[in-house]
């Protein structure tokens, strides 16, 4: 009898997790652990893009301890057919089904509804010379995409890499997993949204040492005239007008583009209240949840683990530097040719991040000036790199094979 | 995949001509994006002006035309309407009400009369009308 109850034991220390730490390469596991207590002090603490990076953290936690068969690693392996979906759903457990959601690029322009019911274009409207310091800050995701290729990643991992910069979380999501979505690669999904959402919570570290340096004390000074009003009809007629144009040229853009004029439009509309307050809260935070607790569990130690993750980290603050830059940069550009109208800070909130990089430039500003007030004028370019973050999205899927 | 994937499909290599078109060709569509809608928008900027400029000259010929309603005022007004006013509520708060009124009837063309001013019951609050009328709203 004292033996069955010792083998009863020893069967149940075999199968528990603890044991599982011990096996081979069971150490990188508790890294792993380790990294998504890191990131929850991060979240609860100091605040850092809570609503995502605590269900990721969670996420990383749940897919780290051993034997908690809660993700499957092996079912999304790439076989002759692509992945197996139906064995995904008969044998996959809770955050597999999760993650259909990311894998079938479901979750990023769901949210990008929520972002469109939220967002406000009349600064972009009034003022339609924003949409160029959001296409000018897009230049981070290219030149960190020569970056990418000099460290040796792929054309799909370096394109992945690259949309880091665009400073937009669903759109990283987004494009790494199409891009990345035949396997066999040395980094995923996961590691491209640990990373962006990490350099998003970091923008207003990041980002103002890059805006000083690159302007002067006279320039971050300037008070710029006020925005005309707009009126109801633009607003209405805008998220479509964007809609077919973007649609039109970058066809692979209007899952993201479609999605966020369509919430904009419920918005601006004034007759659809009910989906606007759904899209807008609801579905945007069960989305929210589910993106972030299954792109969690696919950062599995063997992704982060290796120094292919540390490559991509770098080039991700690289991409975010490059973005800011090229922005504020531009903004000088745009400062000279309007003979001092407009203030270069504007330009670094070309990077998406809404409506964080916004109140960076106004921040900054007002430390020159303390009567100033860029927020407004900032929101232009900030929301217009939402719109170029997707055109650029649609641009790398187009360009680059998957 | 659309055609361009499809014709770049061969050629994976990251040689330098493969990663100089995919930054000059990415920088160059969403630029040419952005100014097409910059463009819009511009002209979206214009009629807009126009219409608004359209708006204020009509609204300025509508304020002359009612100059002259304002003279034919009085005649209209010959209907005495006395107004039962409850003891405490001053006359100024009367004649703003009645000035409202007599605004009112101008601009539809109805005729309005005030008959009663009562001081309001002490009613729920904004928020808590808000919350009735959100949690009874029919789906």
């Amino acid at each position: 009898m004292i033996d069955k109850f010792i083998d009863t034991l020893r069967d149940l220390a075999v199968t528990s997790g603890f044991a599982g730490f011990i096996a081979d390469g069971g150490w990188k596991s508790l890294i792993m652990i380790g990294i998504s207590f890191v990131f929850m002090y991060l979240a609860v603490s100091k605040g850092f893009e809570p609503l995502l990076l605590l269900p990721i953290a969670f996420g990383m936690l749940l897919t780290n301890l051993p034997f908690t068969e809660m993700y499957h690693p092996e079912l999304w392996k790439i076989t002759g057919e692509g992945i197996d979906f139906g064995k995904v759903l008969h044998e996959g457990g809770l955050l597999d089904i999760l993650y259909m959601g990311v894998k079938l690029q479901i979750y990023p322009p769901l949210i990008f509804l929520g972002i469109g019911a939220m967002t406000d274009f009349a600064p972009l409207i009034a003022n339609p010379k924003s949409f160029l310091l959001g296409a000018a800050a897009q230049g981070g995701i290219f030149f960190t995409f020569i970056g990418a290729a000099l460290l040796g990643f792929s054309a799909a991992e370096a394109g992945s890499i690259a949309i880091i910069g665009g400073a937009d979380g669903p759109t990283a999501i987004y494009v790494s997993s199409k891009l990345l979505s035949s396997g066999g690669f040395k980094i995923d999904t996961g590691t491209i949204a640990l990373a962006a959402y990490t350099y998003m919570a970091l923008v207003p570290i990041i980002q103002p040492p890059i805006m000083k340096g690159l302007t002067t004390k006279k320039e971050r000074s300037i008070v710029m005239g006020q925005l005309r009003p707009v009126s109801k009809t633009e607003k209405i007629i805008f998220p479509i007008a964007v809609t077919i144009v973007i649609s039109l040229l970058v066809p692979s853009a209007a899952p993201l583009v479609g999605m966020l004029m369509l919430g904009n439009l419920l918005k601006e509309s004034g007759v659809c209240d009910r989906l606007v307050k759904t899209a807008q809260n609801e579905l945007m935070n069960i989305i929210t949840i589910f993106l972030g607790i299954s792109v969690g569990a696919t950062t599995t130690a063997d992704k982060i683990v290796n120094k292919e993750f540390l490559g991509v980290i770098l080039l991700g603050v690289a991409a975010f530097c490059l973005g800011t830059a090229c922005g504020v940069l531009f903004g000088k550009l745009m400062c000279l040719i309007t003979k001092g109208k407009v203030n270069p800070l504007i330009g670094s909130a070309g990077v998406s991040a809404v409506p964080m990089a916004a109140r960076v430039s106004q921040k900054v500003g007002q430390q020159e000036n303390p009567t100033n007030y860029l927020l407004m004028h900032a929101m232009g370019p900030n929301v217009a790199g939402v719109i170029g973050s997707a055109v650029a999205a649609g641009v790398l899927l187009s360009i680059i094979p998957y | 995949m659309n055609l361009l994937s499809s014709l770049l499909a061969e050629d994976v290599d990251m040689n330098f001509e493969y990663v100089a078109s995919v930054v000059i060709t990415g920088l160059t569509v969403v630029f040419l994006c952005l100014i097409i809608l910059v463009i819009i928008l511009f002209l979206f900027g214009l009629v807009s002006k126009a219409q608004r400029r359209y708006n204020e000259k009509s609204a300025e010929s509508n304020r002359t035309e009612k100059t002259t309603v304002d003279i034919a005022i009085p005649k209209v007004q010959e209907v005495k309407t006395v107004p039962d006013v409850e003891d405490g509520i001053e006359e100024e708060i009367v004649a703003v009400i009645t000035a409202a009124i007599v605004q009112v009837s101008e601009k539809s063309g109805k005729r309005l009369a005030l008959k009663s001013i009562k001081t309001a019951k002490p009613q729920r609050t904004a928020w808590a009308a808000a919350g009735l009328i959100d949690n009874t709203r029919p789906f």
